[in-house]
C-alpha cells in the first residue's frame, strides 16, 4: 500500500522540502547534479575567456610596457587612439578590406556554388579544386601571392607583359596606392570564397527540385528562379555565412603582415597589424590591447546577430 | 603488465585462488611497485641535471648557427648542464621575448638583437663584471656597441658580434661603365645608377625599399644623419621636424626622388620586404643595392655566379657626413635565473677567441667585430669585401644620434615611423613637409610617453 507522500504530485512533494523547493521548481528536480554537470565547462570558461578577458579591459585601461607594472591610466589609450590619425586610417583600412573583400567573396562563392549546381562534367573534381584555396595553409598561400605579385620576379606582371601583352610595363601591385589595397583584397578574396561557394552549394542541394520546377512551369526564366526561389531558400545560409565571414576578415592578420606590413606608407594597415605593431614593435601593450578592443562593440552586434541566426536556424 | 599480476590472472582463471586472494596480492604486488618507483623517482630528483634554457638568434648565416649550436651543446656535455635551445629568427624574436617576460618564464640566457638591453632593462641582469673583463681582454668595446651594451652605467649585455649594412655593386658594370663606387648618393650614386641601368632590360641602378622593413628603416635613418639631421638632437629631444627640420627635409626629398624624380628604382620597391633587394640582386636586376653580409654570404656559400662579380663599399654619404647604424648582436642574462653563474660560464666559453675565430670563419662577414682587438683579426684581411664591414662597424652610431640611446629612440626605429614618412609622400601623395609634420608629431607623442 503506497503511503500518503507517495501518492502526491512530484511536485507538491518537492514544495515541503523548503528552500530548494523553489530552485527545484524552477530547475527541475536534479538541479543540484546539474550544477555538477556544468560546472567543469563554467570553470574553464571562466578560465580561459572571462579571465583572459577581464583581465585584457583591465590591461587596456592602463600604460603597460613589458617587463614593468601596469599604471592605471583610465581611459587614456582609449581617448588617444581616437584622435590619433593612423589609427583612424587603420581603421577606415579595416572596413575597406573587410567589406570589400566579403562582397567579392559572396558574389564569387555564388557564382561557384551556382556553376557547382549545374550539369557540369567531373563535378566533385571540380568543387575539390575549388576547395585549395581554403585548405591551403595561410602562410603558404600569402607567401605565393608576395612572388606572385612581385614587380621583377613575379608572374602575374610577366604574364600580362610577356605573354599576354595587355600591359606595357609591369605594375607594383603592393607598392602603389591604387593597388596595394585592391591587390591584398584579391588575396583573402581567392582564400575565403570557396567557403562562401560550399556553404551556398550545400544549402542550394536542400532547396526541393519541386520548387523550381513548378516555377518553370509558371514560366519563370532562370534569372527570375534564382531571385524568386534560390536567394530566399539561402537566405539564413547568407546572413550567417557574410556575418562570420566579416568577423574572419576584420580579424586577419596574416595575409597583410606578410604581404604588406600595413605599408607601404599605412596604405594597408589595418588593425590587426597595428595591435600587433603596438605590443611587439612599440611594447606598450596596454595601447595595443586597446587598439583591439576598440572596435569590440562593432564586432560585438554583428556577433549577436550571427548568434541570433544560427539559434534560429537551429530552431527551425 | 607486471608478470607478477598476469601470473595472478592466469591462477584466477583456471581457479587455482579464490578472486579474494588474487585482489590482496594484486594489492600487494602493484602498493610495492607504486612504492619502489616513488623511491626511485626521490633519488633520481636528489641529484638533478641542471637545466639551462638558451634562446638563440636564427640568423639567414646557417652555417654560423650550426657552428654555436654545436659550440653550446660542447659545452653542455663538458659542464654536465642540459641546454635547452630554441631559435627564433628576425619576425619571431621579439613576440617571444615579449610573451616569455610577460608570462614570467623567460630564458636564462638569450642572444639578443642591439635593442634588446634597451627594451628589456627591467628584466635584465647587471653583467658588469664579465662584461668588462670581456672588453678588457678584447682590447675594450668599440663606442657604438659600449653604448647599446650599457644603460644607465651597467652592462645589462655582454656584446658579440656586429651585423651592418653594406653598398653592393656589380663589379662588372661598373668596370664595362668605366666607373668608380659613388661616395655620396647626391649626385654620385644617382649619376651612377643613370649611367649603368636599362630599365628596358629590367635592369636597375639603384635598388631600395623605402618601405616598412629593416632594410628601409635603416636607409632613412642613414640618410637623415648624411644630411645632417635625425630624429633626436644631442640631448635626446624629438629633433624631426624642428632642430633639423631644413636638413631633414632634403633628405626626405632626396629619398623619394630615387623614385619619383631620378627613377632609379624598380618600380615595385615601396612594396619590397627585407628580402625583395637580396633576391632582385641575386637575379642580375640590380646595379646596386644596400644590405647586410648575409646577402654576400648567400652568394658565396652558393657558389652564385654574382659573388665574384660583387664589389662591397662603405655605404655614401651626404652633405652632413657619412653614417651608418649597425647592430650589435649579445648576451643577456634574464634577472630570474637561476643559473647565473652558468650562463656566464657558457658566455665565456664560446667568447673564447678560438672558438668565436671558429665562428667567425662561417660567417662570411656577417660577424662583424664589436671588441678593438677583434678588428684587426687576419680574417678580415682575407677577402677584399671585408674592408667595407670593418669600416662600416668602426664608425657607427645608434638609434638616436646624435643624442644618446633612448627608449623613446628605439621604438621610433621599430614603429618604422621613417618609412611610413616616406611612404606618405611616394604612395599617399603628401608633401614632404606635411608627412615630415605628421611623424614629427607621432615622434613627440612617443618621446611624451617613454618619458613617464
Amino acid at each position: 500500500m503506497a503511503t500518503p507522500a507517495a501518492r502526491l504530485p512530484a511536485s507538491a512533494a518537492l514544495q515541503r522540502r523548503g528552500a530548494g523547493g523553489g530552485l527545484a521548481r524552477a530547475l527541475g528536480p536534479d538541479y543540484r547534479l546539474g550544477y555538477l554537470f556544468v560546472a567543469p565547462i563554467v570553470v574553464l570558461v571562466l578560465a580561459l575567456v572571462a579571465y583572459p578577458f577581464g583581465y585584457a579591459i583591465y590591461l587596456s585601461l592602463t600604460r603597460k610596457y613589458v617587463g614593468v607594472p601596469p599604471v592605471w591610466v583610465g581611459f587614456d589609450n582609449y581617448v588617444k587612439l581616437t584622435w590619433d590619425g593612423f589609427f583612424q586610417r587603420a581603421v577606415v583600412n579595416s572596413f575597406v578590406f573587410t567589406f570589400g573583400s566579403v562582397a567579392v567573396k559572396l558574389a564569387l562563392g555564388m557564382a561557384m556554388a551556382l556553376v557547382l549546381t549545374a550539369r557540369i562534367r567531373f563535378r566533385s573534381f571540380w568543387t575539390g579544386v575549388l576547395l585549395i584555396p581554403w585548405v591551403a595553409p595561410t602562410v603558404v598561400s600569402a607567401l605565393n601571392f608576395l612572388w606572385i605579385y612581385d614587380y621583377s620576379l613575379g608572374v602575374l606582371n610577366y604574364l600580362l607583359v610577356k605573354v599576354l601583352r595587355v600591359l606595357p610595363q609591369g605594375v607594383g601591385w603592393l607598392s602603389e596606392p591604387g593597388t596595394a589595397m585592391a591587390s591584398v583584397i584579391a588575396v583573402n578574396v581567392w582564400r575565403g570564397f570557396p567557403f562562401f561557394g560550399i556553404s551556398f552549394l550545400a544549402g542550394m542541394k536542400a532547396i526541393p527540385a519541386e520548387m523550381y520546377e513548378a516555377a518553370a512551369v509558371d514560366g519563370a526564366t532562370a534569372l527570375q528562379r534564382f531571385r524568386h526561389v534560390t536567394l530566399p531558400a539561402l537566405q539564413n545560409i547568407i546572413i550567417i555565412v557574410v556575418l562570420l565571414s566579416t568577423i574572419w576578415t576584420f580579424n586577419d592578420f596574416t595575409i597583410i603582415y606578410i604581404l604588406t606590413k600595413g605599408g607601404p606608407g599605412g596604405a594597408t594597415q589595418v588593425l590587426p597589424v597595428l595591435t600587433y605593431e603596438i605590443a611587439f614593435g612599440a611594447q606598450r601593450l596596454g595601447e595595443a590591447i586597446a587598439v583591439a578592443l576598440y572596435m569590440l562593440p562593432a564586432m560585438a552586434v554583428v556577433i549577436i546577430v550571427l548568434a541570433r541566426h544560427m539559434r534560429r536556424g537551429r530552431a527551425r | 603488465m607486471d608478470q607478477r599480476l598476469r601470473h595472478l590472472a592466469e591462477q584466477l582463471d583456471v581457479g587455482l585462488i579464490a578472486r579474494r586472494e588474487f585482489l590482496r596480492k594484486a594489492a600487494v604486488v602493484t602498493g610495492g611497485a607504486a612504492a619502489g618507483l616513488a623511491t626511485l623517482r626521490t633519488m633520481a630528483s636528489a641529484q638533478p641535471k641542471t637545466k639551462l634554457r638558451v634562446w638563440l638568434f636564427k640568423s639567414f648565416v646557417t652555417n654560423a648557427n650550426d657552428v654555436l649550436g654545436r659550440q653550446i651543446e660542447a659545452w653542455a656535455k663538458e659542464r654536465g648542464v642540459d641546454v635547452e635551445l630554441d631559435w627564433a629568427t628576425f619576425g619571431d624574436r621579439e613576440p617571444k621575448f615579449v610573451a616569455a617576460i610577460e608570462a614570467g618564464n623567460p630564458p636564462d640566457l638569450a642572444e639578443m638583437h642591439i635593442m634588446g638591453p634597451t627594451r628589456y632593462k627591467a628584466v635584465l641582469r647587471d653583467m658588469s663584471a664579465l662584461a668588462g673583463d670581456l672588453a678588457r681582454a678584447k682590447g675594450g668595446l668599440l663606442p657604438f656597441a659600449e653604448t647599446a651594451m650599457k644603460i644607465d652605467g651597467k652592462f645589462l649585455a655582454v656584446a658579440r658580434y656586429s651585423m651592418t649594412t653594406v653598398f653592393f655593386v656589380r663589379k662588372d658594370v661598373m668596370e664595362a661603365k668605366g666607373l668608380k663606387p659613388p661616395k655620396v648618393y647626391d649626385p654620385d650614386v644617382v649619376e651612377f645608377a643613370r649611367k649603368t641601368q636599362d630599365p628596358s632590360k629590367d635592369l636597375f641602378g639603384f635598388g631600395q625599399t623605402l618601405n616598412r622593413s629593416d632594410d628601409g628603416d635603416g636607409f632613412m635613418e642613414n640618410i637623415f644623419w648624411d644630411y645632417g639631421g635625425g630624429s633626436w638632437d644631442k640631448d635626446g629631444k624629438p629633433a624631426l621636424g624642428t632642430t633639423f627640420r631644413a636638413q631633414n627635409l632634403k633628405a626626405l626629398q632626396f629619398a623619394v626622388d630615387t623614385i619619383q624624380k631620378h627613377k632609379i628604382q624598380p618600380p615595385g620597391v615601396m612594396g619590397w620586404t627585407d628580402v625583395s633587394n637580396n633576391e632582385a640582386y641575386m637575379a642580375g636586376k640590380l646595379v646596386t643595392t644596400n644590405n647586410g653580409a648575409s646577402l654576400y654570404y648567400a652568394m658565396v656559400t652558393k657558389k652564385h655566379e654574382l659573388a665574384a662579380k660583387t664589389q662591397l663599399v662603405l655605404t655614401p654619404g651626404g652633405p652632413g657626413g657619412s653614417f651608418v647604424g649597425s647592430s650589435c648582436y649579445n648576451w643577456a642574462i634574464f634577472g630570474k635565473s637561476k643559473h647565473a653563474d652558468l650562463c656566464e660560464d657558457l658566455i665565456r666559453w664560446v667568447e673564447d677567441e678560438k672558438r668565436f675565430s671558429e665562428y667567425l670563419h662561417v660567417s662570411v662577414g656577417q660577424a662583424g667585430p664589436v671588441y678593438k682587438g677583434r678588428v684587426d683579426h687576419p680574417y678580415w684581411k682575407s677577402d677584399p669585401n671585408f674592408e667595407a664591414i670593418v669600416q662600416n662597424i668602426v664608425r657607427s652610431v645608434n638609434y638616436g644620434h646624435p643624442g644618446p640611446l633612448t627608449s623613446a629612440a628605439v621604438e621610433v626605429r621599430a614603429q618604422h615611423i621613417l618609412t611610413d614618412m616616406a611612404g606618405r609622400v611616394v604612395v599617399g601623395g603628401l608633401s614632404p613637409e606635411a608627412a615630415l609634420k605628421e611623424a614629427h608629431a607621432r615622434v613627440e607623442e612617443i618621446y611624451k610617453m617613454r618619458r613617464t
